[in-house]
């Protein structure tokens, strides 16, 4: 879990940013860089393209961050941006071939090459089940797993009912079930 | 039964539930196999999906000094602020334009005043009160001036009808003196102040245009 920062900090470095100060939007973005990147990571399923949805996220931020509204939780705020750069870099590359996207994925210390490559192709498959589902229910399910946001948060991020939230992860997680039994099972018949 | 506390599972799941809900949905599982399974396949779901591995991304030290590079070619594109407002000298161009205004809201009041000053002058003068003190009004002849200007715009030719029509608004004009001259000078200058907001209001829209246009975009 990643330190949290102070929130007069916070608020004092959001107030130097809505004045123009970009080392204080600087020392922001290191703050909340991991966890926006990895969301956007897990809505993308490639390094490349998650880092250029990063980087397109921010820069909206810094272009916006005069109409942040203070009190507002700004990792929340930061999301909604995240999510929507991702879904537009992934659009603009709707056309193009997936990228190697478990090229760059951190080794597991301690497991053994075959082992290994079973933890590999499980990764790809749960890119390509995340992949299949539909823009709305993978933003919820995401926001859920990897934002660790609450269903009231992911509500107000992704400016939907409650009830439309739970839907969309009960769809969301249904599907995903289903897609990753088939596929696992493949797997398993492959290496046993 | 099963049916409406599946839809309850993936709340259950999440930490959703509260209060009465969650007792309902706790009790069904410790009676519902089925149940039992599906919030397990959830959970396994879940799991899996949490512990997918992370990939390498640039340290974020890297990542800001990028980002603080593309924020400075953006900006000078944009004319973005690039240090703090407040260490900034105001630009002269920012407050001089508000002078076109202020100076014609200025000279529109002392016309008015001028004006009013001198209609009841020669009012004062007409009523007698001013005795031999208004000699040296007498000089000037307004309404004579305001005469000759409405008969050359008539290329000086003034019919009898015109003419009783100026005389009556002569006979006016004793009690509102250079009624003319006070409507026109006060026309151009509405029209002047018209003008710079007509071209205040140009200037300022297609830049709150464009900020909705990006609002929207994000």
């Amino acid at each position: 879990m990643l330190a949290t920062l102070a929130t007069e900090t916070e608020a004092g470095l959001i107030i130097k940013s809505q004045q123009g100060d970009r080392n204080a939007f600087g020392e922001l973005v290191r703050h909340y860089y991991p966890r926006v990147t990895h969301v956007i990571y897990r809505m993308c399923g490639d390094t490349a393209l998650a880092e250029d949805a990063a980087q397109e996220a921010f820069l909206r931020a810094w272009l916006h961050i005069s109409s942040f509204r203070r009190g507002e939780p700004l990792r929340n705020w930061l999301y909604r941006i995240a999510v929507n750069a991702a879904l537009d870099v992934l659009r603009r590359r709707a056309e193009e071939p997936a990228a190697d996207e478990t090229l760059q994925m951190i080794p597991e210390p301690g497991l053994g090459p075959e082992a290994a490559l079973i933890e590999k192709e499980r990764v790809t498959l749960l890119q390509q089940a995340m992949r299949s589902l539909p823009e709305a229910a993978r933003s919820a399910l995401i926001l859920r797993e990897y934002g660790e946001l609450s269903y009231q948060e992911i509500a107000g991020v992704l400016e939907i009912p409650i009830g439309t939230v739970m839907s969309r992860l009960s769809y969301a997680r249904d599907r995903l079930r289903e897609v990753l039994k088939e596929q696992m099972l493949l797997v398993e018949s492959e290496y046993v | 039964m099963c049916e409406d506390m599946r839809a309850s599972l993936n709340a259950y799941l999440d930490g959703e539930l509260h209060g009465r809900r969650m007792v309902d949905v706790e009790n069904h599982l410790a009676a519902c196999a089925a149940c039992r399974n599906e919030l397990q396949e959830l959970q396994t779901v879940s799991d899996l999906l949490r512990a997918a591995p992370a990939a390498a991304f640039l340290p974020a030290e890297r990542f800001v000094a990028q980002l603080i590079l593309r924020l400075n070619a953006q900006d000078t594109a944009l004319q973005l602020p690039r240090r703090p407002l407040r260490d900034r000298p105001p630009k002269p161009a920012a407050w001089a334009g508000w002078l076109v205004p202020a100076g014609l809201l200025g000279a529109w009041f002392f016309i008015r005043t001028i004006f009013m000053l001198t209609t009841a002058l020669f009012a004062a003068d007409a009523t007698g009160l001013l005795g031999q003190a208004s000699a040296w009004l007498t000089g000037s002849q307004p309404q004579a001036l305001w005469y000759m200007a409405v008969n050359s715009l008539f290329g000086g030719q003034v019919s009898a009808a015109q003419q009783s029509t100026l005389s009556l608004f002569n006979q006016v004009n004793v009690l509102g003196e250079n009624l003319f001259n006070g409507f026109l000078w006060q026309a151009v200058v509405v029209l002047l102040y018209w003008g710079w907001l007509a071209a205040w209001w140009l200037r300022r829209a297609p830049r709150s245009m464009k900020v909705t246009a990006a609002t929207a975009q994000s």
